[in-house]
């Protein structure tokens, strides 16, 4: 036979009629596909990128060596490059240095700098060797010539032959751009200089950042590796490429997948519309697809047709949403860079990279789907008794078994029990399942709860207020409300993500908030546009320091980068006076400490910041070891004192004392200064008597609410992203909302030629509609709004800490919540309003005739 | 002797590795133009002073150690070879205290000319003086470049030591004549002015004994050589277009030296010659005493230079006749050095009989197409 | 060509609709069933067209139990032997005529040329490009004629057929019906209220709880 035919005319015939809702579907789809493929594209193409650049700065080494600190003593060079089995080693001296020209620009104002050695750079990281002027071949080798990437000299408006100012703790150093460096990646800001010229010129003499290693053929790279760790000892982190990866995907792997998680959040409102869309459609054609099975369709046949109409609309959207996702990610890439306003992946400028493999992926997720929300409705359709199904009045029939409650229940107890699951490789995998099980579990049971509560309304309303508008508004919504609660899925699930991040989003913030508040206590914040764990303020420049007026009381600290793990990003060691007695008064602690009368005089008491108790098990009262450089022969023994709160620090944070530290490391430098004001000085005088200082000018001074306000303002900035996925949840969810109603009001057109025949106004047909497109959209966002509050729980208490280590306490941000319901309650009766117009306009006559 | 002039096309300095020609070749011609006042000058009159001079001299720009000579194989091939180690001195602020500080550069060659291969096969490398990783030392022959080595033992022999990734050398030189000072007393010109010259001492008739390596392969070698050992701060003159250098030891036991350096206008801008005898009487050839006239040019397939592969070398009133050993000597390091030149194994006949073997080395006979 | 053997049918809540029932159509016969509310003529339909099963009984069409083929093989039976024409007319309202009329040929897999004379034969000529909306309710039973006509059934089942029309239209469609069956040499059963409608058949048989009888005519 020939169905193709027919499935045409079916097809077209039913877009002819209800355009709107088909549009609403490829929307949705196209919109989720096209988010999650935008993101995809993307986080590959930063991701790559930076992998890249940063495999760009290590060349092609089969080995490096780095110390647990920033930087180790050279002397580790002619040892290593003595040795039968290395055939090169490559010194490098990575730096960060300001930019004078650059200074104001807090955030961004620090350059990287490669001091190399180009004769042995030339051999493992030939990309790095600038090229120098014609006739000045040297260059490479000169005390005074820096080589820019392309990037960089743009960034700094600077060309070949320029002078360039960097800073160096208190003193300016001029360099002259040399050449450039054309082999790094786009985007890249780097420069490189002789290592000789960075060791001296930037106060770095006798250290290295790390050294590559060329081993000789034959050499097996896990013995000599094995064999190098041991010798070096545990000062030393000896690590391969494959380490460099891990660490640059540790780096950014929460924040991409939680990413990508939100934008499949989208696709996945996407299928709760096109379930909804295509049930209400299926159940309208219920009539036609019951004469077909008359005339001689087969089961199979009638699943075929509507998943076939479900698979058109899907290949359009998918295809729609490949196409705009495309543009998106090549637009966002454009203007917000590879890392979307959230700093991940800084000084990277990703190119675009079209691959078949994941543009089948998205097609196919957009397809599957839609495939999967025209499923359920096919079926129920295909499987109906046709007899009856000819008969009018049977849709809520159908639509029963739609409305059980127990697989709905089923997922809700899933979904508890998945919350308590812990992390796979790191990421919530049991945290997001939770979260869609919730949302199924609970979107399902919006039918069985809504015939719940409109039949306790309608006895109410029949046996306290007589009222006919009333009673016939809840009669309906209390027998035929399956269609209707059908209709509110897709808004209910985008209603409930949207609480959620709210939720979620507004819990992260004040606590954000709090806990700036705690630790940054004083008044004005000095640091010195230091290098490196070089620098910082030597003990002349603490004391002139300590001896301004108007300064209440000072506190010094000290940063140093630890690596404990060569898989993953390095932690932060601050060393600062902290309250022995009562370390709250210091820090934001949570839960258990160890009491301080506990502690021994044999080992030092660290704080330790929420990540490193998931990431490398640094539990309360644990003793510990720390590859910190001391200056005496002892390894000192920690103890982990108690758990802090850090929201700064994603890779894991350790607080010790500065005393504890100084004593150690023999090291005095700090690196900040936090200065309390005196009652009747104000922040502006201290400011400009610091700026008075011999080494004033090189100074970073902040006022602590200045801070504040930026981490504030990046906070929001990498939020930023997540309101416009919501926004574009939402906005799905209210035109399947406008589609459905309208749809439906159409099919009543004949119930209100009726009411209007025995003397129902219009008007009153009207407020009819509109109470019930209120009254269920009220009841959707009560529901809505208890999921999205279930799922901003598994937000904060499971997904924060398995993804990002932080834990936060939860905030209601309910005015914004009631402002959004009210919004939502009269876009939903507006929409049952308007659609209902159109329903009413039409005479009697032809309402009659408008029987299926 | 490898005053090869620096030239390099546009092409090259796309190449990844352009950067070391930079150092290796560019430096020569740095001396010519940009002399820094810093270095001492070449003077006349100045006794040269052993083992001292044997040493580096580190307060001079640039200097040379500068070996060649044939060998035989067991199986009584002939095949050329030439070591060179340089030690450069780079503008690099001596006040740096850092210890990489690259105030000298030591840079190693390596070739072999085997007419086997019908090619010359090379190696090189370049490493800033540090860590005692790579130097030149003072008062005696001693140059190192990771475990490149090459050192003047107790005896007065040398140990020379190339491991290169295809090719390496392992030889001890012995002398077997005294050294012969150039210029009479050491003091070498290199042009009508009088600064333009350098301190230059050889020692010919080197007994060589020793390993070669090729592909993982090595074989015994002995043979006889040829060293150098030249300093200087200034040498080349602006006009001056390359250089034509013949060093060779003769069957007699004497020994021949003779260079020209060509104008870029044409024609000669300054030369030299001079023959020891077995006995140890030395002649000296005043410029105009020498001729070089070229027999026969071999046009490279490789870079399209022609060189005069034969050449006639008149000093005084003797005719030499210049036969290389294989054409394709050409050294054609655009990949790596950007150094283009003709350093090859020559045998040495007078009046059509055999005299000796040498080395002759063209430069400056490859121009760049201006793309 | 329609053999009724022994049926038996109950609704699901218990009680008996039809017992006992035997009956045999030949072919070419035009028959009206008539017979109280309630009594199970929509029931009986139901079951010739396999739309619904016996509780025991056989039903041969063509000498092919219906009553026991699976869904799928009495779907093609039905849509190969059957035309329906029903009392709401149940027109597909975003097809047009045509379309409509055309869709038994597209089940069978036949070419669709015919659907067009067909029109012209139920008096609906030029009309092929309208939409349902357009129409009169007999001019959409006439086009639910056409359709149940269009693919030459060996059995039309027709409910009601003019229960929703007006006597003189009622009259035209019945008089076309019956004109059209038997042009297309089908058998044909209609089941109405309607003496008038009754009337036009070959035969009218009244269904009763003890099984089908010829009516007694006054």
């Amino acid at each position: 036979m020939d169905h193709g035919l027919i499935f045409r005319w079916l097809l077209f015939g039913e877009w002819r009629s209800h355009l709107l809702q088909a549009v609403v579907v490829i929307t949705a789809i196209a919109l989720g596909v096209a988010l999650g493929y935008a993101i995809h594209l993307i986080n590959t193409a930063a991701y790559n990128e930076f992998s890249a650049a940063t495999k760009n700065l290590t060349g092609q080494s089969d080995l490096q060596v780095r110390g647990t600190q920033a930087m180790f003593d050279e002397r580790l060079y002619p040892a290593l490059m003595a040795r039968d089995d290395v055939v090169t080693a490559n010194p490098v001296l990575e730096l960060d240095v300001v930019v004078s020209a650059k200074q104001t620009e807090r955030s961004d104002n620090k350059l990287k700098i490669l001091g190399i050695d180009l004769f042995r750079a030339m051999e493992i990281s030939p990309d790095l060797i600038g090229m120098p002027a014609e006739g000045k071949p040297l260059d490479g080798l000169s005390d005074d010539a820096i080589f820019l990437s392309p990037a960089a000299m743009e960034w700094l408006q600077v060309k070949q032959d320029e002078s360039l100012q960097l800073r160096v703790g208190t003193q300016t150093i001029n360099f002259r751009v040399a050449g450039g460096l054309v082999r790094s990646r786009a985007g890249q800001r780097i420069a490189v200089m002789d290592i000789a010229t960075a060791q001296w010129r930037f106060q770095h003499l006798g250290l290295l950042s790390r050294i590559e290693l060329k081993l000789a053929e034959g050499v097996n790279h896990a013995a000599f590796k094995t064999k190098l760790t041991q010798e070096l000892g545990e000062y030393y982190r000896v690590t391969e490429s494959a380490d460099q990866e891990t660490r640059v995907n540790n780096m950014s792997r929460a924040y991409r997948v939680n990413l990508n998680m939100l934008a499949l959040v989208a696709l996945f409102t996407g299928a709760f519309l096109v379930f909804s869309s295509q049930a209400l459609s299926v159940i309208r054609r219920r009539h036609q697809f019951a004469l077909l099975r008359v005339l001689g369709l087969t089961r199979r046949e009638l699943l075929q047709q509507i998943l076939s109409e479900g698979a058109v609309l899907g290949v359009v959207g998918s295809l729609l949403g490949l196409a705009l996702g495309y543009v998106t990610a090549f637009i966002a890439l454009q203007y917000f860079g590879g890392d979307l306003g959230s700093g991940f992946f800084k000084g990277v400028q990703p190119a675009l990279f079209f691959s078949v493999s994941s543009a089948a992926i998205f097609f196919l997720l957009g397809l599957g789907v839609t495939l999967l929300g025209s499923a359920v409705p096919a079926w129920e359709a295909a499987n109906a008794n046709t007899a009856p199904a000819l008969k009018s009045g049977s849709e809520e029939m159908a639509l029963k078994r739609l409305a059980r409650p127990w697989p709905a229940l089923l997922c809700l107890g899933l979904a508890g029990l998945f919350v308590l699951m812990p992390p796979i490789f790191d990421l919530p995998v049991f945290g997001y399942l939770a979260i869609a099980l919730l949302l199924i579990g609970g979107i399902a049971l919006m039918p069985y709860i809504s015939t719940l509560f409109f039949s306790m309304a309608s006895t109410w309303n029949n046996t306290r207020i007589y009222n006919v508008i009333a009673a016939l508004t809840l009669a309906r919504l209390a027998n035929a409300s399956n269609q209707a609660s059908i209709a509110l899925g897709g808004v209910l699930a985008s209603f409930s993500l949207m609480v959620a991040m709210a939720i979620m989003v507004t819990s992260f913030r004040e606590s954000v908030d709090d806990w700036l508040e705690q630790v940054l206590p004083a008044d004005i914040y000095v640091q010195l546009a230091a290098s490196g764990d070089q620098g910082g303020f030597q003990l002349p420049q603490q004391e002139a320091i300590a001896a301004i007026p108007g300064v209440s009381r000072y506190d010094f600290s000290r940063f140093i980068k630890l690596t404990l793990d060569p898989g993953r990003p390095e932690i932060t060691l601050i060393a600062r006076p902290i309250d022995a007695t009562d370390p709250r008064n210091t820090l934001p602690i949570i839960g258990n400490t160890v009491e301080p009368g506990l502690l021994t005089d044999d080992v030092i008491p660290i704080w330790v910041s929420e990540a490193m108790v998931d990431l490398y098990n640094f539990t309360v009262g644990k003793q510990v070891r720390l590859p910190l450089r001391t200056a005496g022969p002892d390894t000192p023994q920690f103890i982990v004192a108690g758990v802090w709160r850090d929201y700064g620090r994603q890779f894991g944070a350790i607080q010790m004392q500065l005393s504890d530290y100084q004593l150690l490391s023999n090291d005095l430098n700090v690196n900040t200064a936090a200065l309390w004001l005196q009652t009747g000085t104000t922040a502006e005088q201290l400011m400009a008597s610091l700026k008075n200082l011999s080494f004033g000018g090189a100074l970073d001074i902040t006022q602590s609410s200045d801070i504040r306000t930026l981490s504030l303002e990046i906070f929001d900035r990498s939020f930023a992203v997540t309101y416009l996925l919501e926004a574009v949840a939402v906005v799905i969810g209210l035109l399947g909302v406008a589609a459905s109603f309208s749809a439906q009001a159409l099919a009543r057109t004949k119930e209100f030629g009726m009411l209007r025949h025995i003397g129902v106004m219009r008007r009153q047909v009207l407020r009819m509609l509109a109470a019930e497109g209120g009254l269920l959209t009220v009841l959707g966002v009560i529901l809505g709004f208890v999921i999205g509050w279930g799922i901003s729980l598994i937000l904060v208490f499971v997904v924060n800490p398995q993804s990002f280590h932080w834990t936060m306490q939860l905030h209601l941000p309910w005015s914004w919540l009631a402002i959004v319901a009210l919004v939502m309650v009269v876009l939903a009766g507006l929409t049952a309003l308007i659609a209902g117009r159109h329903a009413v306009s039409g005479n009697a006559i032809r309402a009659v005739r408008e029987d299926w | 002797m490898v005053f090869s002039t620096y030239a390099y096309g546009k092409k090259t300095w796309l190449l990844v590795f352009a950067r070391m020609v930079t150092i290796a070749w560019s430096l020569f011609t740095a001396v010519s133009f940009a002399e820094s006042p810093r270095y001492m000058p070449v003077m006349p009159d100045y006794d040269l002073v052993f083992p001292k001079d044997y040493g580096s001299h580190q307060g001079f720009r640039i200097e040379w150690w500068y070996v060649t000579g044939w060998l035989e194989t067991p199986d009584e091939k002939p095949l050329g070879f030439q070591v060179t180690f340089f030690r450069y001195a780079t503008d690099h602020d001596s006040e740096n205290p850092s210890r990489f500080a690259p105030k000298h550069l030591i840079i190693a060659h390596l070739a072999l000319s085997d007419p086997a291969v019908g090619k010359l096969l090379h190696e090189e490398k370049t490493a800033r003086e540090s860590f005692d990783l790579a130097y030149a030392r003072q008062g005696n022959t001693d140059v190192k470049l990771d475990d490149w080595t090459f050192v003047r033992v107790a005896d007065g022999s040398y140990e020379v030591e190339m491991q290169g990734s295809n090719i390496g050398l392992k030889l001890s030189l012995k002398p077997t004549q005294p050294i012969l000072l150039q210029g009479g007393d050491g003091f070498s010109r290199k042009g009508p002015e009088p600064e333009q010259a350098s301190y230059y001492y050889s020692e010919p008739h080197l007994q060589v004994a020793g390993t070669v390596f090729r592909h993982g392969k090595s074989v015994t070698v002995s043979g006889s050589a040829w060293l150098d050992h030249e300093w200087s701060s200034d040498i080349l003159d602006p006009n001056a277009d390359g250089w034509d250098w013949v060093g060779a030891n003769l069957d007699d036991g004497s020994a021949l030296m003779a260079f020209q350096i060509r104008l870029k206008k044409g024609g000669k801008l300054w030369a030299y010659a001079a023959l020891r005898d077995a006995a140890g009487h030395v002649t000296l050839f005043e410029p105009e005493q020498v001729e070089f006239t070229p027999q026969r040019t071999w046009r490279s397939p490789h870079t399209d230079a022609v060189y005069p592969v034969e050449m006639r070398i008149r000093t005084g009133e003797t005719e030499w006749l210049l036969t290389p050993l294989f054409d394709d000597q050409e050294l054609d390091s655009r990949q790596s050095t950007a150094a283009v030149y003709w350093e090859g194994a020559v045998t040495l006949s007078r009046d059509g009989q055999p005299a000796g073997r040498g080395y002759l080395e063209l430069t400056g006979y490859f121009r760049p197409l201006d793309m | 060509m329609l053999k009724l053997i022994n049926i038996n049918k109950g609704y699901a809540d218990g009680r008996q609709v039809l017992s006992n029932l035997s009956y045999c159509l030949n072919n070419g016969e035009y028959v009206a069933i008539m017979g109280d509310s309630g009594v199970g003529k929509s029931t009986l339909l139901n079951l010739i067209a396999g739309l619904d099963k016996p509780d025991t009984g056989e039903i041969l069409i063509d000498d092919v139990a219906i009553s026991s083929l699976d869904d799928d093989a009495a779907t093609r039976l039905r849509r190969e032997k059957f035309g329906f024409i029903f009392q709401a007319f149940y027109i597909l309202p975003h097809l047009t005529l045509s379309q409509n009329v055309a869709l038994p040929l597209l089940l069978n897999g036949v070419s669709i040329e015919a659907a067009e004379q067909m029109l012209v034969a139920v008096g609906l000529q030029g009309r092929g490009h309208h939409f349902p909306r357009q129409l009169s309710g007999g001019e959409l039973q006439r086009v639910a004629i056409a359709r149940a006509l269009i693919h030459r059934p060996k059995l039309v089942l027709a409910d009601e057929p003019t229960g929703n029309l007006d006597p003189d239209t009622a009259h035209e469609i019945l008089m076309l019906m019956r004109t059209e069956i038997k042009a297309n040499g089908a058998s044909g059963i209609i089941v109405t209220h309607s003496k008038a409608a009754a009337a036009t058949a070959d035969r009218v048989l009244v269904l009763t709880k003890d099984g089908l009888h010829p009516a007694v005519l006054n």
